[in-house]
């Protein structure tokens, strides 16, 4: 395939304005719930005009903080996404490993069934899965929150692949200097996958930070809620009138990790949506 | 020395057996306001629905040194969390419940029945208004203290309506007492104001439109459900509803496509004469209506829907109440320290009455706090007027969504009258044949 051709200075131009267009309105919402989150909650009952109005508080956040449960919360939450987000780079790790370079009796119909695991949408089997975590008394507890979301099929299938983009020549090599296949997978073949753990890592973090379904029906105790959870719970039932300003605060508030967490792997979020994690 | 030890070890705990702390688990919606009402204690200073029933609690337990209540707020209205919890058998003690669906619960037994509970603290179900005692009532059992009737009402802009002389002498609004009348009122308004009569929830929205016609068939004395395990849509009374419905669509007697939050800042900007909402919004508005420079200042007031239909003055009015969940283990001391508290909020209903909402018990309406706080005599009919489905319905909230979803494409002119009620009738039946 030949190259690209490069591209003209008024082609640059344009792709310049366009990618500051769509910036702008990528933001715009972002920029607005901030607004909103710094607004009395009565001047915005009247009319969300008023966010334009000097109608400036700190109050959403202080009441947010005056929660006694929100660092609760918070903690949950970190504790359940960084240890579904471990548990989640383990398996598929390992699993992966099994899949793309080792040859066991099953392995092809194995994977095939995990695969079939894409497909099962949680609606399907949120109700046994609930009477087998009753039954066990996980329900309230960290594993109990934790465990659902490691069974992730997306992300065997993507250590797979990745795994078995790596050259064959360099297990060879390894083995005949004598290392043990663990010592292949921990020390030569595990750091060549890093920019997919990567990726996986991100994606089951925020997918485990922001999950609202299994937290609602499992950890009902409010100790066990997590910040999506406790968020919504401390909402007043009218919420998109009485307490918009409020409710913009929480959605800032609970964002901040997440965005946190893209700053810091911005890098491997950019190659992971572009496709590149997966070569 | 060590006498004086034992003794102050004795001493404590006597003391601390005497206060002996027993736990109520109590489960609600409306919201968390720690950082305002965490430690107020004094109910008439706190407004609001989170505000009162925090300070409501907060109170309780300070006359009731040895009875704790653990309150676990759920995001409205929490039934997926109440289903999971008793599907894991670990259900609060307490729960805010919507009379609406009660049913869905007793039809399983899961709930406590509290005739016994309420009698042994001196509650006399006569003590509870008509509206609010057919809510609670299931198979002749009460299954939740009730604490409140919300209805949808007419908000009325008095400075539009009196723009458009629709107040009479007394300056009491006019209201329509037909449809005919409903919209040679609401041509009148728009020739006079410019702005259409009606502020409605339109768009995203469900629960307006059940509960509006839900009022509309009671007026006509028509019950879709007479026989609980069906919807009967197929009938002249239903389709006169859907058609009234859709006419004030067409003539453009309503604001379109608004959906719950800018429906309720359009009649508050004065986008339009009369906003159709809840009791929860009397607060609100009042308090507007009170300051200078807005479209409401003195100038709001608010009443029941007014009777448009024949045969009787009616409207559909759900509630709140306190179910306690079914639970064989529960400790007497649980229990007794819940008829305390079912007897706190009974005897406290007037505060929360201030919410907005309608009292649940009867004698609050003759209270001189109440009839001082602002149009509770405009709206206190609904005590009497306020009528729920029937209650062996089961799955209400469920078809309130089916009737809106329907009810809002022949409104949009997405489907024919006919043809939105045949749907909504099919999709409740298929409902209701599949528990």
């Amino acid at each position: 395939m030949s190259a690209a051709a490069p591209i003209s200075r008024d082609q640059g131009r344009i792709l310049f304005w366009l990618a500051v267009v769509l910036s702008v309105l990528m933001l715009a919402p972002m920029a607005w719930v901030l607004l909103l989150s710094f607004t009395e909650n009565e001047a915005l009952s009247r009319g969300t005009e008023a966010a334009f109005g000097g109608h400036f508080t700190l109050k959403n956040y202080s009441d947010i903080a005056g929660n006694s449960g929100v660092f609760r919360w918070f903690l949950n939450s970190l504790i359940v996404a960084v240890g579904q987000t471990s548990g989640v780079l383990i398996m598929s790790s390992l699993a992966g490993y099994a899949f793309a370079r080792l040859e066991w009796p099953g392995r092809k119909v194995i994977f095939v069934i995990v695969l079939f695991g894409l497909a099962v949408p949680e609606q399907a089997v949120i109700i046994p899965r609930h009477q087998i975590f009753t039954t066990l008394n996980l329900h309230n507890t960290y594993i109990g929150l934790m465990l659902p979301g490691m069974s992730l099929p997306f992300g065997v299938f993507l250590m797979t692949q990745f795994f078995r983009a790596i050259p064959s020549e360099i297990d060879e090599a390894a083995l005949l200097d004598n290392a043990s296949r663990f010592r292949i997978f921990w020390k030569v073949l595990l750091p060549l996958t890093l920019p997919a753990q990567a990726t996986l890592g991100i994606f089951t973090f925020l997918m485990a930070w922001n999950d609202y379904w299994w937290p609602l029906i499992s950890g009902t105790d409010k100790e066990m809620y997590t910040l999506t959870i406790g968020i919504a719970s401390s909402q007043v039932n009218f919420a998109q009138t009485e307490g918009l300003g409020f409710l913009a605060a929480q959605a800032v508030f609970a964002a901040i990790p997440v965005l946190i967490v893209y700053i810091i792997f911005q890098r491997h979020v950019v190659t992971a949506v572009s496709g590149g994690a997966v070569k | 020395m060590k006498r004086l030890l034992l003794a102050s070890t004795a001493a404590t705990l006597f003391a601390t057996g005497a206060q002996a702390q027993t736990t109520i688990e109590l489960q609600r919606f409306f919201g968390a306001c720690d950082a305002d009402y965490g430690d107020v204690t004094d109910v008439s200073s706190a407004v609001g629905e989170c505000g009162i029933i925090t300070a409501l609690i907060n109170d309780f337990e300070a006359q009731n040194e040895d009875i704790d209540v653990e309150v676990t707020t759920v995001e409205w209205p929490g039934y997926d969390q109440l289903n999971a919890q008793l599907a894991s058998r670990n259900a609060p003690d307490v729960v805010s419940m919507h009379y609406s669906v009660i049913s869905d619960y007793t039809s399983r037994n899961l709930l406590e029945p509290l005739d016994d509970l309420l009698a042994e603290q001196g509650i006399e179900t006569s003590s509870f208004t008509d509206a609010a005692l057919a809510g609670v009532t299931k198979d002749g059992q009460i299954y939740a203290l009730p604490f409140d009737n919300w209805t949808m009402l007419w908000h009325l802009n008095m400075n539009l309506m009196e723009e458009a002389g629709l107040v009479d002498d007394s300056g009491a609004p006019i209201l329509p007492s037909n449809t005919d009348e409903f919209f040679e009122h609401a041509a009148t308004f728009e020739e006079a104001t410019g702005k259409p009569y009606l502020v409605q929830i339109l768009a995203n929205e469900t629960a307006a439109y059940a509960r509006l016609f839900y009022t509309f068939m009671l007026q006509q004395g028509a019950d879709p459900f007479s026989d609980p395990t069906q919807i009967d849509l197929m009938t002249p009374e239903a389709k006169a509803v859907v058609e009234f419905l859709k006419k004030i669509s067409d003539e453009g007697a309503t604001t379109t496509d608004m959906d719950y939050a800018a429906a309720v800042a359009g009649f508050g900007s004065g986008e339009g004469g009369i906003g159709v909402n809840g009791t929860w919004l009397i607060g609100d508005y009042t308090a507007q209506s009170e300051e200078e420079g807005n479209a409401l200042s003195d100038g709001y007031t608010v009443y029941p829907i007014p009777q448009l239909f024949a045969t009787q003055d009616a409207t559909y009015a759900d509630g709140h109440g306190w179910a306690v969940p079914r639970n064989p283990g529960r400790d007497d001391d649980v229990t007794a320290a819940i008829g305390k508290l079912m007897a706190y909020l009974a005897e406290n209903d007037f505060q929360w009455a201030r919410t907005g909402h309608l009292p649940a018990v009867a004698s609050v309406f003759e209270m001189d706090e109440f009839q001082s706080l602002p149009h509770r005599d405009n709206i206190a009919e609904v005590a009497q007027t306020g009528q729920s489905l029937n209650p062996q319905v089961l799955r209400q909230f469920s078809i309130q969504d089916i009737i809106g979803e329907e009810f809002n494409s022949a409104v949009h002119g997405d489907k024919t009258v006919d043809e939105a009620l045949e749907a909504a009738q099919n999709r409740i039946n298929d409902l209701l044949a599949n528990l």
